[in-house]
Parts: C-alpha cells; sequence; structure tokens
C-alpha cells in the first residue's frame, strides 16, 4: 500500500543531500574498496574508505545507483564509518541502518548491501596492508 | 468456458503461464506464436465483449485479460521468462550480494552506469545504447545454452547479470526523454 512505498524521512534526506558522493584513490595504500551488487534489483554499490596510520577511518566515500533506500544506506554507512577505527566499523550492521532509516521490510536488503559495502571494502584494506598474507592465500 | 452454458468461468487457481500461451515450457520461444496467440485469447476474453454479459463474468472476463496479459509479458522479455523458468523449476531466484568474484563485471556495470549519469550527451548515449544491446543478445544466447543444457545454477547467474543490463535500458530510456 501507500505506507510501503512511501520513502521515510530519512531516506529523501540521503537522497536529496547526499554525504559522501564521489571517490577516493583506488590505487593509495591506505584506501579500501568495496563493491558489491544486488543480483534480485541490480543496484550496483561502491564504498570506500580511507584509514590513518592509527587504523582509523578519517574519510569515506560512495557511489551507488540504484533505488532512494541504496543510496540512502550507502550514504549513511559512509557517515557512520567516519571516525572508527576498522574494527569498530565491522560491527556495523545492517539492522542499525535498516532502522535508522526507518527501511520497509521490502526494503531491508539495501542495508544488507551496505553492510556488506563496508566489509567488502574493509576487507580489500586489509589485504593491501598485508601482500605477505595475499601472496601465502595464493600459494596454499 | 463452460461447455454446457458458454457462461465465462473464472481463471484456474496458479495457472501455468506457458501453458495458458500454448507455447512449450522452454526458455527458447516462437516470439510470432506467442504474439498470435495473445491477441486470439484477448479477442475471446476482452472485457469488451462481457458488457451485456452478469456481473460475475464480467469480473472474470477482466481476471482473464489480466493473466493474459501477465503471461504475454513475462514470456516475452527474455529476463522475465528466465526467471519464471526457474521458479518453475523450483530454483530461487538470486538473492546473494555480488561482490569479490565478479568484481570485473560489477566494474564494468558501474562504469556505464557513471557514463549513463553525465549529463546528456546524444553520441554517448547511442554508444552505451549500443553497448547494451549486444550485451543483452550475449547474454540471451548464453541464458538459452544453460537452460538448453539444464544448467539451472548456470541460468540463473547469468539472468542475475541480465538484471543489471535492464535496469541499465530503463535508464537509458529514461535519459532519452526529452526533459
Amino acid at each position: 500500500g501507500a505506507v510501503g512505498n512511501a520513502l521515510s524521512r530519512q531516506v529523501v534526506d540521503h537522497y536529496e543531500n547526499p554525504r559522501n558522493v564521489g571517490s577516493l584513490d583506488r590505487n593509495a595504500k591506505n584506501v579500501g574498496t568495496g563493491l558489491v551488487g544486488a543480483p534480485a534489483c541490480g543496484d550496483v554499490m561502491k564504498l570506500q574508505v580511507e584509514v590513518d596510520e592509527n587504523g582509523k577511518i578519517v574519510d569515506a566515500r560512495f557511489k551507488t545507483f540504484g533505488c532512494g533506500s541504496a543510496i540512502a544506506s550507502s550514504s549513511l554507512a559512509t557517515e557512520w564509518v567516519k571516525g572508527k577505527t576498522v574494527d569498530e566499523a565491522l560491527q556495523i550492521k545492517n539492522t542499525d541502518i535498516a532502522k535508522e532509516l526507518c527501511l520497509p521490510p521490502v526494503k531491508l536488503h539495501c542495508s544488507m548491501l551496505a553492510e556488506d559495502a563496508i566489509k567488502a571494502a574493509l576487507a580489500d584494506y586489509k589485504l593491501k596492508q598485508d601482500p605477505n598474507k595475499k601472496e601465502a592465500e595464493k600459494k596454499a | 468456458f463452460c461447455p454446457g452454458c458458454r457462461a465465462l468461468q473464472p481463471p484456474g487457481p496458479r495457472p501455468d503461464l506457458f501453458r495458458l500461451m500454448e507455447c512449450d515450457r522452454s526458455f527458447r520461444i516462437d516470439v510470432q506464436q506467442l504474439q498470435r496467440r495473445f491477441r486470439s485469447l484477448q479477442r475471446a476474453v476482452h472485457p469488451d465483449r462481457f458488457g451485456q454479459r452478469p456481473p460475475k463474468e464480467q469480473f472474470y472476463s477482466e481476471q482473464h485479460s489480466s493473466l493474459i496479459n501477465k503471461a504475454y509479458q513475462t514470456l516475452l522479455n527474455p529476463l522475465s521468462r528466465g526467471l519464471y523458468l526457474l521458479e518453475l523449476n523450483g530454483v530461487e531466484p538470486a538473492q546473494e550480494t555480488d561482490c569479490d568474484a565478479d568484481s570485473v563485471f560489477l566494474t564494468e556495470i558501474m562504469e556505464i552506469n557513471e557514463k549513463l549519469a553525465e549529463p546528456k550527451n546524444e553520441d554517448i548515449l547511442e554508444e552505451i545504447e549500443t553497448l547494451i544491446k549486444v550485451k543483452q543478445e550475449e547474454l540471451t544466447k548464453e541464458v538459452t545454452a544453460a537452460f538448453e543444457r539444464d544448467d539451472l545454477q548456470e541460468a540463473k547467474k547469468l539472468l542475475a547479470k541480465m538484471k543489471y543490463f535492464a535496469n541499465l535500458e530503463d535508464k537509458l530510456k529514461n535519459k532519452k526523454i526529452p526533459s
């Protein structure tokens, strides 16, 4: 019905005033890039984080092509990861994102996509810090 | 229609859309035959033909007409046809987030999206339109082959890719509408 289709105030806000849209230098050693897609709806989401020497996320950017809820979820995700350590950011749950944005059940997968994007970006960052581990994993 | 009194009956529960349109349950279809069947079915059940009939039959005619529209649209479009076939075979469409394994593909989708988001440029739009069409044709061929050798998991993966391109196609159409 109408309630299910209406975008929440929070989602509209992120859609009209998205925070942190853009790109970071994916070749920089302290930048982690996560690129994820939702096959059921065809949304794509790129989330990048810049981490300082103390393991703290100092900058984040996103680019999302998809529905308003997906855009809002990734926008919120970039806001939330800033200032957190890598391990703290890994604790961000899709349910928290969905709650903050008042996402209806049919859009819960958008918040899941954002959580997956955060994890992918951080995994990429970690991999870049430890190239030896990468080589060892390749040889294994 | 009731064989005795020729009154229109309601559609059966959970109809098989392939059977309804008299098509073999396969990904490969004869589009012209599908269109002929669509037109002849609509001629028989369209609400315009039931203006003088009792309200119950008018209602059934609307249901039939809707169902035939739905069947036609589902089977005409390769993506929806493929997804429907998966459903009939008890295979759920892809739900898991695509990430590492598909980064080359996702990067490509991202790049096309970024180009589309740029200010309207006729030449670039044409380029993108051609690219999308070519990719969709390629994928349709691969999906046909996958279904033919009964590889439903591969069909599922390929249909997921088709979904991304279907979205791009919609965005392109919207971009071409004069603002």
